[in-house]
C-alpha cells in the first residue's frame, strides 16, 4: 500500500471513529489537517479571526457529519476542503465580498505554532504535484479558476471582470479543470 | 433525469459546479440533479473534479490556527457525546409499563398532596420520576425505531475467554446504516481500560465503531454502521479512550455479521 492510500485508510477509519463519537479521533484529525484547511479558508475570507471561525464550523460539521460520510465521493481530506471552501465562501457571501487583505495575509504567516501537520512527506508529495499541474496550465485558465475557486465568482461576473465572453470562460474553465484532474488523478482515487 | 452518458455539456457543469463558478440559481438547480436524480454519471465527474480542484489548497501558505480554535472545537464535541442509556431495553412494553407508572406516580402524588407537606415532597420526587421515565420512554423509541426496522437484522456475540457469561448484540437497521449495541454480564474493564467494538470487513480491516465502560456489566448505544462488506464484530480490551486498531491479544466479545 502505497503512503498516500495508507494516509487516506487512516482518514477513513478515523471518520468512521468520528461517527462513533470517539472524541480522539476528531482530535487525530484535526491535528492532521487544520493547517491545511486553515490556509484555505484563510485564503478565501482574508482575515485570520473570521478564519479561525470559520475553521471551527469546518471541523465541526466534520464531526457531526461523519456517520454521512460516503467514501465513494472521494477522499476524506476532499470531503474537508469541499467543506471547508463551502464554508469560507459562504462566510464572504453573508458578510459583502472578500476582505482583500492580502497585506495581512503576508504578515500573519505562520503565527502561533499550531499541532504539526502529520504525514508532511504525504502532503509534500501532493504538494509538489499540484505545483507541477498548475506550472503546467496555461495562465488564462488557472487565473479563471482560482477567481472562481477562492474568491466564490461565477462565471457572469468572471467574464465582466476580465472583458471575455461568456462562452470563453466557461470553456477555459472546463479546459483547465479536466488538465487539472488529468495530471492529479493518482492523488484523487478512491 | 439521469443521464446515461456523459456529453461535453454535461461536462462543462460538471467542471463550473465544482470550480464553484456556477451562479446561485444555476448551483442550487445543479444540486437537486445530483441529489434528487441521484445521476451516476454527474455524480462521479463531479466527485473527481471537485477532489481534483480541492488540491489547491496543498499550494497555499502554511499557515496554522491559534490553539484555541481547537480548544473549542474539543469542548463542543466533549459536551455531545451520545447519550448512553443505561440499561438493555425491554422494547415492546416499555411504554406502557412507563405509562402505567406515570399514572400510578400521578395517583400517588395526588393522594400526596391531600394528605400532608410531607407526601407534597414525595409527590415532587415523584413528578421528577415521571420526567425522567419520559426521557428513557423517548430514548427507548429511538432505538426501537432500529430494532423494529423493516429488514432489520439480529448479530449475537458470545462471551469469549475468562468473560464467556457475557453476551452481546447487534441490531442492524441496514437501510439507515444505523445498529443498537447492547452487552450484558461483562464485568467493568480496569480504570486504565475501555473496551472497544471493531466491525471486521471481508478484507481483513478492522473500523472502530464504539467506545464504551459497562455499567452493572450493561451497556447500551447506537452506532453508525460502516458501509461494505462486513464479516464480523468484535470486542477487545485495549486502553482507556480506545486504540486506532486492536491491541489486545484476544477478544472479549465475538460474532458473525
Amino acid at each position: 500500500m502505497s503512503e498516500d492510500a495508507r494516509v487516506a485508510q487512516e482518514d477513513r477509519e478515523l471518520i468512521l471513529r468520528m461517527a462513533a463519537k470517539d472524541a480522539n479521533a476528531l482530535d487525530a484529525f484535526y491535528t492532521r489537517y487544520n493547517r491545511l484547511a486553515f490556509g484555505l479558508v484563510l485564503r478565501i475570507v482574508g482575515n485570520r479571526e473570521d478564519a479561525e471561525d470559520v475553521l471551527t464550523d469546518v471541523f465541526w460539521q466534520v464531526w457531526q457529519q461523519s456517520a454521512r460520510y460516503d467514501a465513494s465521493r472521494g477522499k476524506p481530506v476532499a470531503w474537508l476542503l469541499t467543506i471547508a471552501r463551502t464554508r469560507a465562501i459562504d462566510r464572504i457571501r453573508s458578510t459583502g465580498r472578500q476582505q482583500s487583505q492580502t497585506n495581512e495575509l503576508d504578515e500573519q504567516r505562520d503565527p502561533p505554532p499550531a499541532a504539526p501537520a502529520a504525514d508532511p512527506a504525504v502532503l509534500m508529495d501532493t504538494r509538489a504535484a499540484v505545483q507541477d499541474a498548475l506550472q503546467t496550465l496555461p495562465e488564462q485558465q488557472r487565473m479563471l479558476l482560482e477567481m472562481a475557486y477562492f474568491q466564490g465568482m461565477s462565471h457572469t461576473e468572471i467574464a465582466q471582470a476580465v472583458g471575455q465572453p461568456l462562452g470563453t470562460v466557461k470553456d477555459r474553465i472546463r479546459t483547465g479543470m479536466m488538465h487539472l484532474r488529468k495530471r492529479l488523478r493518482p492523488y484523487v482515487s478512491v | 433525469m439521469k443521464h446515461t452518458r456523459l456529453t461535453d455539456d454535461l461536462q462543462e457543469q460538471a467542471s463550473l459546479y465544482a470550480a464553484g463558478a456556477m451562479t446561485e440559481s444555476e448551483r442550487e438547480q445543479y444540486a437537486r440533479h445530483l441529489e434528487e436524480d441521484e445521476c451516476a454519471v454527474c455524480r462521479s465527474e463531479v466527485t473527481e473534479l471537485q477532489s481534483s480542484i480541492s488540491l489547491l489548497a496543498f499550494t497555499l501558505p502554511s499557515s496554522g490556527p491559534s490553539p484555541s480554535v481547537k480548544t473549542r472545537l474539543m469542548q463542543q464535541a466533549e459536551s455531545a457525546r451520545p447519550v448512553v442509556v443505561p440499561r438493555p431495553p425491554a422494547f415492546r412494553w416499555i411504554d406502557w409499563i412507563t405509562a402505567a407508572v406515570a399514572v400510578a406516580s400521578m395517583a400517588v402524588a395526588f393522594v400526596a398532596i391531600r394528605a400532608n407537606g410531607q407526601l407534597r415532597r414525595n409527590a415532587a420526587e415523584l413528578n421528577s420520576r415521571i420526567a425522567q421515565l419520559e426521557v428513557q420512554v423517548t430514548q427507548q423509541r429511538q432505538i426501537a425505531d432500529v430494532v423494529f426496522s423493516p429488514g432489520a437484522r439480529v448479530v449475537d456475540l458470545a462471551g469469549q475467554g475468562k468473560n464467556v457469561q457475557a453476551s452481546g448484540r447487534i441490531v442492524w437497521d441496514r437501510q439507515r446504516s444505523r445498529a443498537i449495541f447492547s452487552v450484558a454480564n461483562l464485568p467493568a474493564p480496569a480504570s486504565d481500560k475501555s473496551y472497544q467494538l471493531w466491525f471486521v470487513t471481508k478484507t481483513g480491516e478492522k473500523l472502530s465503531a464504539d467506545i464504551f465502560e459497562t455499567d452493572n456489566g450493561s451497556h447500551v448505544a447506537e452506532l453508525a454502521v460502516p458501509e461494505g462488506m462486513l464479516a464480523a464484530a468484535a470486542v477487545t480490551t485495549e486502553p482507556r479512550g480506545g486504540s486506532r486498531q486492536p491491541t489486545a491479544g484476544g477478544f472479549e466479545l465475538l460474532g458473525a455479521m
